[in-house]
């Protein structure tokens, strides 16, 4: 069932779908499995990278420039269209149903765009945000440190101003996408004496700089998704703290609670596939008569169904000018936890099989091997599910805060 | 669809509320449970004609109010919440639903302006000595003399069965499902009220012997009409379950808030904390999937009877889980007869056999989604 929001989300749909029908590159859509699960394993970055390099992308991200369509949640003065948070989750639903890609600005869009809009200048919105929508600078994340993952006020980066500059120096980890990034935002301490949240400032620095270098860090799955990173006395002109020097912890918590809503009604699409694949592969098994099995995907389906009729509760909320509910605040502790059992039925299903790795160079593995170990990630990466509990409890429940150590 | 909540729904549910906290709280429902039938007619009466619940969702021309299955839902769950004990689930939903499905409109029009009124209270007997949810499990026989039919066999685990005065009972007729309603006070019938685990849940055995009942449509009909009834209760309770899920989520939440165990609110304590965290997210997915199932019923959505599985698999754990939990939070007091910690327990339990548990249901569901 589709949920019925009104006729004018009604009307933009149909105008968006003919608009992606007759914009679209021919065979774009053939390049690539484009709204599959990041998570699932084999070689799908290397075949990303290829169908990127694909002239039929560049041509769609142009189209999709010239009509504001990129970054189009962003305000219209900074190059978006204020688009609100019901029509970006129909423009989500319809690039899905056409098969074609967002072209969205990764960690630029979703979480240095928000900040910058909410705690820059006016000089500093207008030098950066551009460069972000058309792909110019393209973001990494300098927030974890081998020492602060969870606790990450504890930052121990240091930033020194000197004159109009400020220099930096420490190690980070856990960055994704370093490979592709030439633009890094971090957090540093810029004031040692202050209280640890007090002391913490947020800055743009340039990931191509001689001082920044990276090396990627095999996984358990045996991937390299990640990098650690060691910034040596990288020099950024002040004009690139944002929100002020001492403020990073406000501008970084802003960056961290500001992608709600518009994927609402989407996030479970890939998972919805990645079931049935797995049904497919049960079947070939003939495993599906088996009632345990049978059991364990009926338990899948429903968690998946149950991502799809959370997303739409979010979405009727969002459409009557509401703010999403608790369903919203448990959705990352939801889709991750499942994700890490679904990867163990699929080792279920696969039985003795499941034992043995492919021929290949490394350490490969089939796409459900793939499944079962890099799921494990979800649930530490971007909060872990023991912070996500904690700021359930805390926020969603009202429960009185853990006593802080002293000392 | 529609799923957002309109002003007159959360018009509706304030005025339920007030009407159960006003009416029967949580002492009333513990002097009723421990009466044979847990009825408040007082109650019943109010319920039916001054407020209009017991025919919510029947349409207007069969003497109800002719709002759809969502309003109902939202009744449903408040009366979940505060653990009503009367014959509401047996009589507007099971029984109305049924008459509603038939093809019957000549009983329809006959019986149901009774039942929104709330003048009649009706059950559905479908279930026998067995527990089978399955209809085809069925062995009550109905035969056929002249103009009259006969009914000779038992049900068992009969809603409301006690103190229902109408009884639409399935039966084997002509060697198919076929539906038949009986007056409580028929000659041969003999009612047996059982005791019951969750005391706010009335169960009574029926004896059938050649008992006098009037066929509703034809012989046959009632596989499709079960089938249909089944789904819509399964939804219904799940909807029952979620109002009771979230009382007891509340309840653990606020006591864990001030009760203080080495000098702090044991709701600090991560050991507790977390445990709630997931509970909330049982009930908010719970609420979620309710709110898409409802709607579906009233859309009449082709993916009623997938939908009606999962989510009295997902309601019939979730309820119980964290009925249990609240236990566990509430410690020594939490296990006192005293405290309502038992009650949402009990109800819980209840709840997740009636009409099939979570492993029942996911079976259903892997069929009904063809794996």
């Amino acid at each position: 069932m589709e949920l019925d929001l009104g006729p004018e989300i009604a009307q933009f749909r149909a105008e968006l779908r003919d608009w992606i029908a007759a914009q679209a590159p021919p065979g774009l859509a053939a390049l690539f499995d484009w709204n599959m699960v990041m998570t699932a394993g084999g070689r799908r970055g290397e075949q990303l990278a290829r169908a990127m390099a694909h002239p039929a992308y560049a041509q769609w991200s142009a189209t999709l420039q010239e009509n504001r369509l990129i970054c189009p949640q962003w305000p219209a003065e900074f190059g978006g269209q204020g688009m609100d948070a019901v029509r970006v989750a129909v423009l989500n639903e319809e690039f899905h149903r056409a098969g074609v890609p967002r072209v969205n600005r990764g960690m630029g869009e979703s979480l240095v765009g928000p900040s910058i809009i909410v705690h820059a200048t006016p000089e500093q919105r207008a030098y950066f945000l551009p460069r972000i929508i058309s792909g110019e600078d393209v973001y990494c994340q300098g927030f974890s440190e081998p020492n602060h993952g969870s606790d990450l006020a504890a930052v121990e980066t240091r930033g020194v101003v000197n004159g109009d500059e400020i220099v930096i120096t420490g190690q980070k980890v856990w960055t994704s996408g370093a490979a592709r990034a030439n633009r890094m935002f971090l957090l540093c301490r810029t004031d040692v004496r202050a209280e640890k949240h007090a002391g913490l400032s947020y800055v743009l620095i340039d990931f191509t700089d001689p001082g920044v270098t990276y090396r990627p860090i095999k996984q358990l799955s045996g991937a390299a998704e990640f990098c650690e990173d060691f910034i040596d006395g990288v020099r950024a002109p002040l004009f690139n703290v944002i929100g002020g020097l001492n403020n990073g912890w406000r501008v970084a918590m802003t960056t961290l609670g500001h992608e709600r809503g518009g994927r609402a009604t989407v996030a479970h699409l890939g998972y919805e596939r990645e079931f049935w694949e797995l049904v497919e592969t049960a079947r070939k098994r003939g495993k599906t008569g088996d009632p345990l099995i049978r059991q364990r995907l009926a338990w899948a389906y429903t968690q998946v169904e149950l991502m799809r009729y959370s997303g739409l509760r979010t979405l009727a909320q969002l459409a009557a000018g509401r703010p999403p509910g608790p369903e919203a605040s448990v959705a990352k502790l939801f889709w991750s936890e499942y994700h890490k059992q679904l990867g163990e039925i699929a080792m279920a299903i696969e039985g003795a099989d499941g034992m043995l790795r492919p021929d290949g160079d490394g350490y490969a593995v089939t796409p459900w091997q793939g499944v079962f170990l890099s799921s494990r990630a979800g649930t530490i990466y971007s909060g872990t599910s023991e912070i996500q509990r904690n700021i359930i409890g805390e926020r969603a429940l009202g429960l009185p805060k853990e006593p802080r150590l002293v000392g | 669809m529609t799923l957002g909540v309109t002003t007159e729904q959360e018009e509706l549910r304030a005025s339920v509320r007030r009407f159960l906290n006003d009416r029967a709280p949580l002492p009333r429902v513990r002097e009723l449970m421990e009466t044979p039938d847990g009825i408040d007619r007082a109650v019943w009466q109010q319920a039916g004609a001054q407020l209009g619940l017991l025919g919510l969702a029947v349409p207007e021309e069969y003497g109800g109010s002719g709002f759809s299955f969502a309003e109902q839902a939202i009744v449903l769950e408040e009366l979940g919440a505060a653990l009503y004990g009367g014959p509401f689930f047996a009589s507007a939903v099971l029984a109305a639903t049924a008459l509603l499905a038939s093809p019957d409109e000549g009983a329809r029009r006959d019986l149901l302006p009774q039942i929104a009124s709330g003048e009649v209270i009706a059950t559905l007997a479908f279930t026998e000595d067995d527990g089978s949810w399955d209809p085809a499990a069925t062995r009550l026989t109905a035969s056929k003399t002249g103009d009259d039919w006969r009914l000779d066999g038992h049900k068992s685990f009969v809603l409301d069965g006690g103190s229902a005065g109408l009884i639409l009972v399935l039966a084997v007729a002509d060697g198919s499902l076929s539906l038949f309603a009986v007056d409580a006070d028929a000659a041969g019938l003999a009612r047996t009220v059982l005791p019951t685990l969750d005391q706010t849940r009335k169960l009574a055995r029926l004896e059938f012997g050649g008992v006098a009942g009037r066929l509703i449509g034809s012989p046959g009909d009632a596989a499709a009409v079960l089938d249909h009834v089944l789904d819509v209760a399964a939804i219904a309770l799940a909807a029952e379950q979620l109002g009771g899920a979230q009382r007891a989520l509340d309840m653990a939440v606020e006591y864990s808030k001030v009760r203080h165990q080495f000098g702090r609110p044991i709701g600090s304590f991560q050991a507790l904390k977390h445990r709630m965290a997931d509970l909330l997210l049982e009930v908010e997915s719970l609420r979620s999937a309710v709110n898409y199932a409802a709607a579906a019923v009233a859309d009449g959505s082709a993916e009623v009877p997938a939908v009606a599985s999962l989510v009295k698999a997902y309601a019939s754990e979730t309820y119980f889980h964290v009925a249990a939990e609240n236990i566990q939070i509430h410690g020594g007091i939490g296990f006192t007869w005293e405290h309502d910690a038992h009650l949402y327990f009990k109800r819980a339990k209840s709840s997740e056999l009636f009409l099939g548990d979570g492993a029942y249901h996911r079976e259903r569901l892997a069929d009904r989604i063809r794996l």
